[in-house]
């Protein structure tokens, strides 16, 4: 996966390649507008990240180029502005999603693997499987270790997105808006509770915790060494 | 140019231009009057000449007896200097003449008439005469006196016309002057404002009637300002503040982290420490940047038709978790529709819900009633809990305002701005909101305008 970001803010720049980097993408970074735009086209990248506001050539203009040479990579656009009629611009000329600054970087992440994974044909899973828990999907089903959890329809839909992403920090607005359709900052603490709640049913009873806080960041599910 | 005029000069000019008028009325009336007034005189005069005229040359129907009859006509016309006799027979030949510089055929009608011969006016008087064979008499009276009289008077009246009006025009501008000094204590307030000096106020009972109105106004106006400026300056200073905190936090914390080498998990905590810190304040800096937005006018929801009562089943969804633990009861009443923006009314329901949350104690209940009426779909949510002092009631919406100053400082919770983006979402659709809050019960209410009413 070979990521491109045109930032021309060059503390900005390198910290997005170093989290990017680090979260397993090979990035290459433009600090202008008419690099980025050369890059873009002749590089093969699989999405780009374009700040608005760059020196040479500005983002929308890299990605009408980017369209009109008949590439369809994902873009997300990185921003200070945040007028409506910036974002409605940016997305009719097809830019794919669009994040306004300060964002946090665990949303970026989360929206970059949602675009990148988009394109790819997912094929119809009927199982979830992350050590000795188990979803089942057509049945509505959990199990762990063998043994069959209850869990509310917005508890398995909670676990289902920490399934399907296992090993991504998921931030709490991300969770906020993909298991309760709230798309705002919200920073009540609903999320943790649901967490707790989930954890009570999944890991209070084994030794072996898959769900963890990341301070600060969100959560995740994965299987951590003990 | 008349644009520019001063109102004292403006004043000043008209009570001039209407003392002229009355007074050229007046002086011109009283000029027709004397002028009648004369020609009644002079007809008096002259008819009862004509009576001792006629008198004296009774029975002279011919020259000769006319002529025997002279010595007394002469007689009487010398004691009368002003008044010319032309005398004529009944065929029309001339008898008589007393003046005979005048030119003889002089243009009389019957009756009484004026004529003006080498510059001197005479009234004439050309009777009819007593029986047709009685001489044709033609008296004609040296009414120069008059005429000059006359003449003075009109110069009279023109002085005093022009005298009358330049004495008003400086009266009227000193009366002027005088009776708008309000109107200048006025604007010399007005000059006066500036931002540190709102409080100027004028002073009411001292105007005149039609100045009262005004002057409330304005000091409405500055009571606005002086208000929005207190408000502009008390938010400037809570966003230094409120910015403060967290950035001491984050220097001091990173100074004393870096001031010696330390073990892995130090680092990482003082990062996580920073991380929140970092956080509140992008929160803090995006409620803002959306305050901002909404004071511009920039915040443009759409309208959706929107079914209120699923959109609060879904938050109290949301919630339901929350509220379970502390044991709430949430509950919703009613329906509605609007027209709105869903992720714009639900962040506006969510400030509402979680301030609710926050101030119920365990145990209570949270109602979310919602009421349709004609033109308004009323959502109520009631709380209960100790309420909210009346007094603090106004300053609810404020930003940075919290009802309760010992909760705050680096806590995760909104930097108390979640009201007043709630107001400004409320604002943006059209609509109100309003606290109400009693004796154990709190209970925010929103109108927002229904369909039919928010689109026309």
């Amino acid at each position: 996966m070979k990521l491109l970001i045109v930032e021309d803010q060059a503390k900005t720049g390198q910290y997005l390649r170093q989290g990017l980097s680090e979260a397993g993408f090979t990035t290459e970074l433009a600090a202008d507008g008419i690099t980025g735009q050369h890059l873009a086209l002749t590089g093969d990248y699989s999405l780009l990240i374009l700040d608005v506001m760059l020196p040479g050539r500005d983002g929308w203009q890299i990605l009408q180029a980017v369209r009109s040479a008949g590439l369809d990579m994902p873009v997300l656009f990185l921003t200070a502005r945040d007028a409506v009629e910036d974002r409605v611009h940016g997305l009719e000329l097809g830019a794919d999603d669009y994040l306004v600054k300060p964002f946090a970087f665990s949303e970026l992440l989360a929206r970059v693997r949602s675009l990148l994974r988009r394109g790819s044909s997912t094929t119809q899973e009927t199982h979830l499987q992350l050590a000795d828990l188990r979803l089942d999907l057509i049945r509505r089903r959990v199990e762990r270790n063998g043994q069959r959890i209850d869990l509310t329809a917005k508890e398995f839909a909670l676990l289902e997105l920490l399934m399907r992403r296992q090993g991504e920090v998921l931030p709490k607005s991300l969770i906020a808006s993909q298991v309760w359709d709230m798309n705002f900052d919200s920073d009540t603490n609903v999320i943790e509770v649901a967490i707790r709640r989930l954890r009570l049913k999944i890991d209070d009873s084994h030794e072996h915790k898959l769900i963890h806080t990341v301070r600060g960041m969100g959560y995740v599910l994965e299987e951590r060494a003990p | 140019m008349i644009r520019r005029l001063s109102l004292s000069s403006r004043l000043a000019l008209l009570f001039a231009g209407c003392t002229a008028v009355v007074s050229l009325f007046a002086g011109v009336l009283f000029g027709r009057a004397s002028e009648v007034h004369f020609v009644e005189l002079d007809q008096q005069l002259m008819e009862s000449r004509l009576t001792v005229l006629r008198d004296t040359l009774q029975g002279a129907d011919t020259l000769e007896s006319f002529t025997r009859r002279l010595p007394a006509l002469l007689l009487h016309l010398n004691q009368q200097p002003d008044l010319t006799v032309r005398v004529r027979g009944p065929d029309g030949h001339l008898w008589f003449d007393s003046a005979p510089s005048l030119p003889e055929q002089l243009a009389v009608r019957p009756g009484l008439g004026s004529l003006q011969i080498n510059g001197i006016d005479y009234r004439v008087l050309n009777p009819i005469p007593d029986t047709q064979n009685a001489p044709r008499l033609t008296l004609l009276l040296d009414i120069t006196h008059h005429q000059h009289f006359l003449q003075r008077m009109q110069h009279l009246i023109w002085m005093t016309v022009g005298l009358s009006a330049l004495a008003t025009a400086i009266l009227g501008a000193w009366a002027a002057r005088s009776g708008l000094r309000p109107l200048r204590r006025m604007s010399a307030i007005a000059a006066s404002v500036s931002a540190d000096s709102l409080n100027a106020r004028l002073h009411q009972q001292q105007m005149p009637a039609e100045l009262a109105e005004l002057a409330s106004a304005f000091n409405a106006m500055l009571e606005r300002l002086d208000d929005s400026f207190q408000r502009l300056s008390a938010f400037s200073a809570d966003i230094a503040h409120e910015l403060r905190t967290p950035l001491s936090n984050l220097l001091t914390h990173t100074q004393v982290t870096l001031t010696r080498p330390r073990g892995i998990d130090e680092y990482r905590e003082a990062l996580h420490s920073n991380l929140e810190e970092l956080q509140w304040m992008a929160q803090l800096v995006n409620d803002m940047l959306y305050l901002a937005k909404a004071d511009h006018g920039l915040l443009t929801p759409r309208r959706e038709p929107l079914d209120l009562g699923r959109e609060v089943d879904a938050l109290l969804e949301f919630y339901a978790l929350l509220a379970e633990d502390s044991q709430i009861a949430l509950t919703r009443e009613g329906d509605g529709q609007i027209a709105g923006d869903r992720s714009m009314l639900r962040r506006a329901l969510s400030n509402l819900l979680d301030n609710a949350l926050r101030y119920t104690p365990g145990g209570g209940a949270i109602k979310v009633l919602i009421e349709e009426t004609a033109s308004h779909v009323r959502i109520s949510i009631e709380n209960t809990g100790a309420g909210i002092a009346a007094e603090l009631l106004p300053r609810l919406f404020d930003r940075f305002y919290r009802a309760d100053p010992a909760r705050r400082e680096g806590s995760s919770e909104h930097a108390g701005l979640g009201l007043a983006i709630t107001q400004s979402i409320i604002r943006a659709h059209g609509g109100q909101i309003r606290c109400e809050a009693q004796e154990g019960v709190t209970r925010f209410v929103l109108e927002l305008p229904t369909i039919k009413a928010g689109s026309t």
